[in-house]
């Protein structure tokens, strides 16, 4: 008996071992659900010109950050919807802030004024702003986008991922992971779901 | 009643075949035709049949985007692992994530064309979440990915973002030199 289970044991960790991911790369390793609102108070340019932190759209009821931008195809599939949603919620409590991290040098789609001519084209009801050292991105643990992190009133992480299970068609969307979740934020229930993930373009993280 | 091979095994032999490290430059005649080199639809399922298919020390999986910078960037250094390890067992596996659409599709064949790819490989279908748990829980589903993996199928090292070939290397030589990470059963 005491022969097997220390063979179990062995077996056990040899196969615990055997499965250790030992990767050299620092994953990427995003706030934990129930972190607290990383950097609030941190200011950043708005397409308005003005200067604004996560801390001043905070909502009674919540508060959504989605680190987005303007090039990437994944963001573009879902713009629409995340606009949607961020003016639908921004009525309902729901503090919403658009961030895009990515380096215009790196991407030059991604500068102030194409941002600014974004928000304006699509209709942002809520500000969309420069991470001007990507800090905020690297802060949440945030890596491609778009990206969703939802804070409950007490502004602890209740959602992290995805739009929803569907980029390239709104008509074909099975899960709808954000709206789902800021539907219960914003009645104070429970997130149904509150991890996904989807593909995204990864953040062009400032050096 | 015999059931005969199954029809996804079939599909995926040529896959298979052309993955296989090393390939003679005639191993897989029919791969690149006037429309350019293969691209076959897969689920994580599929890819993970290709990784454990007999025959591969190491296995690099690329996932990349016709659209995607990063990836593009470095696609030269992923094709020159394939060339330059694959007959030390080594198989280079590339999925590209480009939309499930006939413009996307024709998008990534160019490229890979463009890429002088002629070896068959993979395009994403279904929905994302299963595709990247499927491979690999650890990736947050940012391209480009690469996965390393022994030849057994177990993940062995995980990238995101654009890599440099030496980091490619010397993922897949890692496995080379430590061979499978499971016990022998």
């Amino acid at each position: 008996m005491k022969q097997s289970l220390a063979l179990v044991s062995l077996a056990v960790l040899v196969a615990a071992f055997a499965v250790a991911p030992l990767f050299a790369q620092d994953a990427p390793k995003p706030l934990a659900i129930g972190g607290a609102i990383p950097m609030a108070d941190q200011k950043m340019k708005n397409v308005d010109g003005k200067e604004i932190a996560v801390a001043d759209v905070k909502g009674a009821k919540g508060t959504l950050v989605v680190f987005t931008c303007n090039a990437c195809p994944y963001a573009r599939a879902w713009e629409d919807r995340i606009v949607a949603l961020g003016n639908e919620y921004k009525s309902k409590g729901i503090g919403v802030i658009a961030v895009n991290a990515n380096d215009p040098e790196k991407v030059a789609e991604d500068g102030y004024d194409q941002m600014k001519t974004r928000a304006q084209d699509k209709h942002f009801g809520f500000p969309y702003v420069v991470d001007a050292t990507s800090g905020l991105a690297k802060a949440y643990g945030a890596s491609r986008t778009p990206e969703a992190f939802l804070f409950d009133a007490q502004g602890k992480l209740v959602y992290h991922g995805t739009i929803d299970d569907n980029a390239q068609d709104p008509e074909k969307v099975s899960s709808r992971y954000l709206s789902d979740a800021l539907a219960a934020v914003s009645s104070g229930k429970d997130v149904p779901v509150k991890e996904t993930k989807a593909m995204g373009c990864g953040i062009k993280f400032r050096a | 009643m015999r059931t005969g091979i199954p029809f996804a095994l079939l599909a995926a032999l040529p896959l298979l075949l052309a993955a296989a490290p090393a390939p003679a430059p005639s191993a897989a005649p029919a791969a690149a035709s006037k429309q350019g080199p293969a691209l076959t639809p897969a689920k994580a399922a599929d890819v993970k049949k290709a990784i454990t298919a007999p025959g591969a020390k190491a296995v690099l999986v690329n996932i990349w985007a016709s659209w995607c910078g990063p990836c593009r960037d470095e696609f030269p250094d992923v094709l020159k692992i394939r060339r330059d390890l694959g007959s030390q067992g080594v198989r280079v596996i590339l999925v590209s994530a480009d939309f499930d659409d006939a413009g996307a599709r024709a998008d990534a064949v160019k490229f890979l064309s463009d890429m002088g790819v002629d070896f068959p490989s993979f395009i994403k279908v279904g929905k994302d979440e299963e595709f990247i748990d499927g491979l690999a829980k650890e990736w947050t589903g940012t391209l480009p990915a690469t996965l390393v993996y022994d030849g057994q199928g177990t993940l062995r090292d995980l990238r995101e973002g654009k890599q440099s070939y030496e980091t490619f290397r010397g993922m897949v030589e890692k496995v080379l030199k430590d061979g499978s990470a499971r016990p022998a059963s």
